[in-house]
């Protein structure tokens, strides 16, 4: 009955979240976790059930999401690509739209979480204002499995996937965000699911972002090479954190006609 | 060199079956030998942010630190010259060698004939750098590399493909080939013999050459130290044999003391070959009685580099670790890079050291961060290329000036919707119609070819529904955590201010601070020195490990077990040094004699942890008795054992001797499919006979 309030707000809105309303719908110190969430723009455009999945999962870790609807892109690809000009006012507009918002970050992607936490810093390296604004925003930034694992304290979610799993650790994820124990963790908790060891697991898939694009030939051998790993599982499923690769090993994988599916660990989590 | 060809060269690469096979060997070996090394060296990542932060130090200060080093060089008695770039050192080094051809004429007209003059080398990347051999041949002279895979490069006449292995692209067929046509040998696949012969060729080299050059790999500021780090030995026979030695260093090779210099010999060998110590680190303070020393401090750029948002990539120590580690190496080789940095290094300072056009290079990186990962030094070098990308280079250029133009205007007019949220939804409605018009079916899309993105993979179709517009309809329902309904108590209610509390002062169980990866967390403290007969195995343990035999005796057996040895090994004498001499008797010969095949040497300590042997010497005694002859024998007292490299480097004995020499196991290459070849240029046999009670 704790809850049930909740499931009569149907516009979770930060901007419906003034005082007033706070006060009017009972938004008060009982309530529980508050999150806001990034979907980042490739899961809104492309992947949108991976953060329905995502909402679902954490509202079952005991948490309530918000989406700032003014949220678009945090200015990854144009950073990585050089392009700082580009990516500055992307960046200052996700720092704008999230600063008022309470509660975590929680982004479903890796990369873009490292774009979030490292990125802008050195985006803003040589402008002090936007540097601090960046750098408090950065300490309440998460990738989803993190936030899971680390800040909720939680692995078993009841998720129960029969068959065959492999984890391609992504390598902002693994190596910029230093999160790889997280993910196994909750993986490790799926009911029924058989999690293997993808070999040669924390080799780049060849996505990169402009990189695959601007070296098609290179981002083709990465993933000739991730694939072939891939098969040697003989798992029908392989499981990443981050969009960027999961679109790339997918369409590889699609590419050359291979049944096996990318997944993202939410959609794993989230089946019961 | 633009971007177009370097596409080609790619492209050629990749349809190199031989060279793949070659990098993928190689990439294995490397990573697997760097693993098991730092496995074995519990504080790495401690001694990883130590190396930066000396490092940092040094750059920061670098003006201080090098006027410090000059002035002890010059101290020394090593002739020290200053070039601001490529042009100006070749000048120097001309200079010294006319010099030295001049003196020749008159000293040792015999020796050989005055226009082909031998200059032997060691490896060295700032030779490379400013094209040394090029200038040295267009003038005449005779230049050979003695490093073998230098060597093997330089006979096919190309460049080093790879900042420590450089005949990487090669196996042992393409070798057998080359010496056939180039040395008249008969084919062969046999490593050893294919390095044996190499030996032979290069020892006549060493002999006769006027000239030694080398690199360093590290300067001292406090001694003036000139540290020099091979496994081979040919950096030993250059700077010892020849009458005139001439160093070739970059300015940033610096570290402040010999503490520190400990510090980074525990991580260059084990990040370049996986070894504890590499078989001969030589530390060379003054001249040899009879020679002349000197050297070429070269900037080239470093210090536009050095003001530069890039200046972190100075703290560089040219392990190749970053190559090794990296996926576009892996698939290229270092020739594709056309620079002779190759690899995620060598796509930073390229454009400073060599040509700043060459910033098309950060180009070709997904930005995974396995080279960060690798170096010892842990520069963020997917930090750096995002740098050069954005045009923040010495000479600064615009932001994304290598990148294609379609690419560069996608990503503006990607911005521009991407800053309205309703133009953004529109475009998203835009997109998913257009993907159901056109494939209705599919989830994926077949781009073409020419987009990048299709030359190998399919692109998923926009959703009809993105998830901004779902959102307004999705309901949420918290609920327990599943863990909490299993009983275990959860406070899934909590005010911001008590969550605050919770994250900074009492971290959930199982929860490790952000950016740190578990083996970090997990290293144990360093263990409290060994008693001294844990010293003794423990360094017994590791020499045996390299190749080397250790015999243990008495005083009183061994004037009889030394004679005895050498009779074994067919020698009436050996060369000896000063220490070793009283033991050998009427056996022991005290002048470089390159015939006699035993060399019996004593020692000013051992290390245990790496099992190496320290050499020093004012005369030249102890490094040629321990590096001419096949054979090695060193008289080593139980109680010259030390634990550490840093004790050994901390005795008043190294830095007062002209040269000394750490030797860890026989000399060995992995220059020819990294197949590991014992006996190089020196001793392939080493055996320590370790007195109990002298």
């Amino acid at each position: 009955m704790r809850f049930e309030i909740w499931r009569l707000l149907v516009t979770p809105q930060a901007s419906h979240l003034t005082p007033v309303n706070q006060e009017r719908l009972g938004y008060n110190e009982s309530m529980p976790e508050t999150v806001q969430l990034f979907i980042t723009c490739l899961i809104d455009s492309f992947f949108p059930h991976i953060g329905e999945a995502m909402v679902s999962v954490l509202n079952r870790a005991g948490v309530w999401v918000e989406f700032p609807a003014e949220q678009t892109c945090c200015g990854q690809p144009a950073f990585n690509a050089g392009l700082r000009a580009e990516a500055r006012p992307l960046a200052c507009r996700l720092i704008e739209i999230f600063e008022p918002t309470r509660g975590e970050i929680i982004v479903p992607s890796g990369s873009c979480a490292h774009m979030i936490r490292h990125g802008y810093v050195e985006l803003f390296r040589d402008d002090p204002p936007w540097r601090a604004r960046a750098e408090a925003l950065a300490g309440r930034v998460h990738e989803f499995s993190e936030y899971l694992v680390d800040v909720r304290g939680v692995t078993d979610l009841g998720a129960r996937w029969p068959g065959r799993l492999t984890y391609h650790p992504s390598c902002h994820l693994l190596r910029g965000l230093g999160v790889d124990r997280q993910p196994r963790a909750l993986l490790a908790a799926v009911r029924q699911a058989e999690v293997v060891e993808l070999p040669e697991r924390e080799d780049c898939c060849g996505f990169g972002g402009v990189f695959s694009l601007e070296h098609p030939e290179l981002s083709a051998e990465f993933l000739k090479r991730k694939i072939a790993n891939l098969e040697k599982t003989e798992a029908p499923t392989l499981v990443v954190a981050d969009t960027g690769c999961l679109m790339h090993l997918q369409g590889g994988l699609m590419r050359q006609g291979k049944g096996q599916r990318v997944v993202h660990i939410a959609e794993v989590l989230n089946r019961r | 060199m633009n971007v177009d060809t370097f596409r080609e060269r790619i492209r050629r690469s990749l349809d190199d079956a031989n060279l793949l096979a070659a990098l993928d060997a190689n990439a294995a070996r490397r990573k697997a030998g760097r693993l098991t090394a730092f496995a074995a060296l519990p504080d790495h990542q401690e001694r990883r942010a130590r190396a930066h932060a000396v490092k940092a130090e040094v750059i920061v200060h670098l003006d201080d630190y090098l006027t410090r080093f000059i002035e002890r060089v010059e101290a020394n008695g090593i002739h020290v010259h200053r070039a601001a770039d490529a042009g100006e050192a070749v000048r120097i080094f001309l200079e010294i060698v006319e010099k030295q051809k001049a003196k020749n004429k008159n000293l040792r007209p015999s020796a050989s004939s005055a226009d082909a003059l031998i200059i032997a080398k060691s490896k060295s990347m700032v030779s490379e750098e400013i094209e040394l051999n090029h200038a040295l041949e267009a003038r005449g002279y005779r230049v050979v590399e003695t490093d073998l895979g230098e060597y093997i490069v330089q006979l096919r006449g190309e460049r080093p493909s790879h900042i420590i292995t450089p005949a990487v692209h090669l196996r042992r067929g393409d070798v057998g080939r080359l010496f056939e046509e180039k040395l008249g040998l008969p084919y062969t696949e046999d490593i050893p013999t294919l390095t044996n012969a190499a030996r032979r060729l290069l020892r006549e080299v060493f002999l006769t050459a006027e000239v030694g050059v080398s690199g360093v790999n590290f300067g001292v500021a406090e001694t003036g130290t000139l540290v020099l780090v091979t496994n081979e030995g040919n950096g030993r026979m250059v700077t010892t044999l020849p009458p005139l030695h001439i160093a070739l260093m970059g300015i940033e090779r610096l570290v402040p003391t010999l503490d520190d210099l400990a510090l980074f010999l525990s991580l260059l060998p084990r990040s370049a070959t996986g070894q504890k110590l590499s078989v001969y680190t030589s530390l060379i303070h003054a001249p040899l009685p009879g020679q002349t020393r000197h050297l070429i401090l070269l900037d080239n750029g470093r210090s536009a580099l050095r003001a530069s948002p890039l200046a972190e990539s100075l703290f560089c120590i040219r392990c190749g670790a970053c190559l090794n580690a990296c996926p576009v190496f892996r698939e290229l080789g270092g020739h594709a890079y056309a620079s002779i940095y190759p690899g995620p290094i060598g796509s930073v300072v390229s454009t400073a050291l060599v040509d700043p056009q060459f910033d098309y290079l950060a180009q070709a990186s997904s930005l995974c961060g396995a080279c960060r990962e690798a170096c010892p030094v842990d520069i963020d070098l997917p930090g750096m290329l995002l740098r050069v990308r954005a045009g923040q280079t010495p000479q600064p250029g615009r932001e994304g000036r290598s990148l294609p133009a379609p690419v560069k205007a996608g990503l503006r007019a990607f911005r521009l919707v991407a800053s309205t949220p309703r133009l953004f939804a529109v475009f998203q409605s835009l997109g998913g119609l257009l993907s159901r018009i056109l494939s209705p079916r599919r989830a994926y899309l077949r781009l073409p070819a020419w987009t990048g993105w299709g030359y190998s993979k399919d692109f998923p179709a926009p959703a009809a529904k993105p998830f901004r517009a779902r959102w307004k309809h999705l309901h949420q329902t918290v609920g327990q955590p599943f863990e909490a309904a299993q009983g275990q108590p959860f406070q899934a209610v909590k005010s911001e201010q008590s969550f605050q509390t919770a994250q900074v002062g009492q971290p959930f169980q199982g929860v490790e601070s952000e950016h740190t990866r578990p083996e970090e967390i997990q290293s144990p403290p360093l263990p409290a020195a060994p008693p001294p007969q844990d010293l003794i195995e423990r360094f017994c343990r590791e020499l045996t490990a390299l190749g080397g035999a250790v015999e243990r005796l008495s005083a009183a057996d061994l004037p009889a077990r030394l004679q005895a040895f050498l009779a074994e090994r067919g020698a009436a004498q050996a060369l000896s040094d000063d220490l070793a001499a009283p033991y050998l008797r009427q056996a022991a010969v005290l002048r470089p004699d390159p015939s006699l095949p035993v060399g019996v040497t004593g020692a000013l300590c051992a290390v245990a942890e790496t099992g190496s042997l320290v050499l020093t010497s004012q005369s030249a005694n102890a490094l040629t008795a321990s590096l001419l002859p096949p054979v090695h024998a060193v008289i080593l007292k139980a109680s010259q054992i030390v634990p550490a490299l840093a004790e050994a480097l901390a005795r008043p004995e190294v830095r007062a001797a002209a040269a000394g020499v750490i030797v860890t196991g026989p000399s060995r290459t992995a220059d020819i499919e990294m197949t590991l070849t014992i006996g190089v240029h020196g001793p392939g046999e080493l055996t320590v006979f370790l007195v109990d009670d002298l």
